[in-house]
């Protein structure tokens, strides 16, 4: 596993720097325009400034304390936060407009940078300057892109290419320098991670079916209806977050990515004895995820209809909340969009009530 | 003179401890990339026009040198005047490591420049404070309080070793929480979540015992009938008190409400649940900064507490075996009197 680790540690260096010294593995993605090489560079590295107040090592500036160094979200101020700051790595990204499985887009990412996230450790940098904004957008999917594929790479150095095994020959094992014709598992593996993002970035100004409000969002009948379907079985939001919203219903659940180094793997989130090696690591202690109370608390996502619409619809990636699927005509396997803005306008009443 | 020009670097260099407070939060220690100079200029010769109408880090940068270095002349000064009008020694001697301090303050923030070093960054931080506090010590011994008794047959004060000791556990604590205040505020990357979680649970524990230390002296000197020793401990009780308020506004302000309290209990406080973080916020900066301020101001009061409290402990012990005054403090008593 070691040689696995050492062996990948050097593909990722020549693919992609160093955190601080990030580099884009341009010549694996032809006529692939995701991030901006510079962006990166502005955004690695020391924090200084310049003569005209340009700021350099934005990430660690702003970010580092809390998502860490390799966006792995242990940074030094992680363990007081709840939730843990995100781990990039993973891919997975809770907010945003594009399908649950689907990477955000960039301007999901930078709506979440302006607004923040309130009730939690996450700013809002809106009084940043919008080329730091971007800057750091950039460097955000760098570090993702970075962690998955050298994720993959491992799992695949393990499930399929013999490490870890007895007899490893050295044409079998991964090997990448910068003057060298990579492996096609090595290129593979970037483009399918790259290709995500590039596919999330075509999206950008799609424009979505929840982009007009019905009428009659938020009346009073709207509301009333919206608490049927929240106490109903389809839907079955009461099971979760409480009648009414009100919450307090342990579901002693976690979120995905705690679940990565335990019941993924069959090991008890609460069994510390085998968990240490994952916290040796620098794994966090597991926290049950708690549904949130939605009466009269703050909705991280926002209380956008939109943004309410879709995560009702596609539910909140890396998290046990299911989506509910839109219907033409409700049948119990999901609801119609008309019931989804009921729903909406029953969220954003109980939310501004109290 | 001496102490009128102690009081002039006391009055400089918590502007400058502000200052530098301002530089570190807005991240802007390496605005100017060269040291000693400012962007291949002179330090006094930068135009006056680009520094001030430049970009904020730059201002703040280049203003703290400036600041740094009118003390810098001042603790020249304060040297010079030491060496003509202040018979004591220990005295000179002490003007001598105010100067060799600010010196050294000056190379430790210019090494963090050409570096690019946070742990020098860290450093520059702690010794800043230890400066001021320098200043106080110097501004204190130099002080017409400093005699009062000698001139008096009695020693008024009921100051006993208790008394004593506390205040040097207070400028202990003091001092003790500036660094640990300085490893939280200059983390850095890489740190392990479980050092840093420990120092901010250390500089919570060590805040909470200064506060009730604070408490104890405030009840302990209240009756000592020395108004030059109840007024310093009053201000440190008000700025001890302070200063936990800035400590929870500069947590909030960074980190937001510690969602592992609860979310009941942040609930509980109002608008705690929906409070949204504002990176780089002006008031928020005001906040964190003055709470690296205060710390500043409760070592200097403390210093000036553990300085009286010790003369009058001498002098206690002193006059209630001889009523007598020694050829030296004599003459210093006159020094003093003719000079400050």
């Amino acid at each position: 596993m070691r040689d696995a680790e050492s062996d990948v540690a050097d593909v990722m260096f020549a693919l992609f720097g160093t955190p601080s010294k990030p580099e884009w593995p341009t010549r694996l993605l032809p006529n692939t325009e995701l991030v901006n090489i510079e962006s990166l560079r502005r955004a690695a590295g020391n924090v200084s400034s310049e003569k005209d107040g340009t700021h350099l090592g934005l990430f660690r500036e702003h970010c580092v304390v809390c998502h860490g160094i390799s966006g792995h979200g242990g940074g030094p101020a992680s363990q007081f936060q709840v939730p843990y700051p995100r781990d990039f790595r993973a891919g997975v990204f809770k907010w945003k407009l594009t399908d649950r499985s689907e990477k955000p887009t960039r301007e999901d990412l930078r709506n979440l940078l302006v607004k923040g996230i309130p009730g939690t450790g996450m700013p809002s940098f809106s009084l940043l300057a919008s080329e730091d904004l971007d800057a750091l957008v950039d460097y955000v999917i760098y570090l993702a892109v970075r962690g998955e594929v050298e994720r993959r790479l491992l799992v695949l150095s393990v499930a399929e290419m013999g490490y870890g095994g007895d007899k490893l020959a050295p044409e079998g094992r991964f090997t990448y320098k910068s003057d060298e014709a990579p492996d096609q598992v090595i290129v593979d593996t970037v483009q399918r991670v790259v290709q995500q993002w590039v596919s999330s970035k075509d999206k950008e100004n799609q424009g979505d079916h929840t982009s007009s409000y019905p009428e009659g969002l938020d009346s009073d009948e709207a509301v009333e209806r919206g608490r049927k379907w929240f106490h109903g079985k389809t839907a079955n939001c009461v099971g979760c977050h409480g009648a009414d919203g009100d919450g307090g219903i342990e579901t002693l659940d976690y979120d995905d990515w705690t679940k990565e180094y335990t019941t993924k793997l069959g090991i008890s989130p609460e069994d510390q004895v085998a968990l240490q090696p994952f916290r040796d690591l620098g794994a966090h202690k597991p926290r049950p995820i708690l549904p949130r109370k939605l009466r009269g608390g703050t909705l991280r996502g926002g209380n956008d209809p939109t943004r309410l619409f879709h995560l009702i619809n596609q539910g909140i990636a890396g998290t046990p909340m299911p989506g509910v699927e839109v219907v033409e005509e409700g049948d119990g396997r999901g609801l119609t969009e008309d019931q989804i803005w009921d729903l909406v306008s029953f969220l954003r009443a109980i939310n501004s009530s109290d | 003179m001496v102490h009128r020009l102690s009081v002039l670097a006391v009055c400089m260099v918590w502007p400058l401890i502000w200052v530098g407070g301002l530089v570190t939060t807005y991240d802007a220690g390496m605005a100017v990339p060269d040291w000693p100079g400012t962007y291949g200029y002179n330090l006094f010769l930068y135009p006056l026009d680009t520094w001030v109408l430049g970009p904020f880090d730059l201002f703040i940068e280049h203003g703290h040198r400036l600041l740094g270095a009118f003390v810098g002349f001042v603790a020249i000064l304060i040297v010079i005047a030491s060496l003509r009008y202040e018979p004591r020694k220990w005295v000179r001697g002490l003007s001598f490591a105010l100067l060799l301090m600010v010196i050294c303050q000056g190379l430790l923030g210019g090494m963090r420049v050409v570096l690019s070093d946070r742990t020098l960054a860290m450093v520059h931080g702690c010794v800043g404070p230890a400066f001021f506090s320098l200043c106080v010590a110097v501004s204190v011994i130099t002080s017409r309080i400093w005699w009062r008794e000698l001139g008096d047959d009695t020693v008024v004060s009921d100051i006993r070793k208790r008394h004593l000791l506390l205040a040097v556990l207070i400028i202990s604590l003091s001092y003790t929480q500036i660094l640990l205040g300085a490893k939280v505020r200059h983390v850095l990357p890489d740190a392990l979540p479980a050092d840093f979680t420990l120092t901010v649970a250390q500089h919570i524990s060590v805040g909470i015992f200064l506060w009730v230390l604070s408490i104890f002296a405030f009840v302990g000197f209240r009756r000592c009938g020395d108004l030059t020793l109840f007024r310093p401990v009053y201000a440190l009780l008000l700025s001890v008190t302070l200063q936990m308020t800035l400590g929870i506004g500069t947590w909030v302000v960074n980190y937001g409400w510690p969602g592992i309290l609860g979310a009941d209990f942040i609930r509980s406080i109002p608008g705690a649940d929906e409070y949204l973080i504002q990176a780089k916020g002006f008031w928020d900066s005001i906040i964190v900064t003055a709470h690296v301020a205060v710390g500043s101001l409760i070592l200097a009061i403390s210093t000036m507490l553990a300085l009286r409290v010790s003369r009058t402990h001498y002098l206690s012990n002193h006059l209630s075996t001889s009523k007598s005054l020694t050829e030296s403090e004599n003459a210093a008593v006159s020094t003093s009197n003719a000079f400050s």
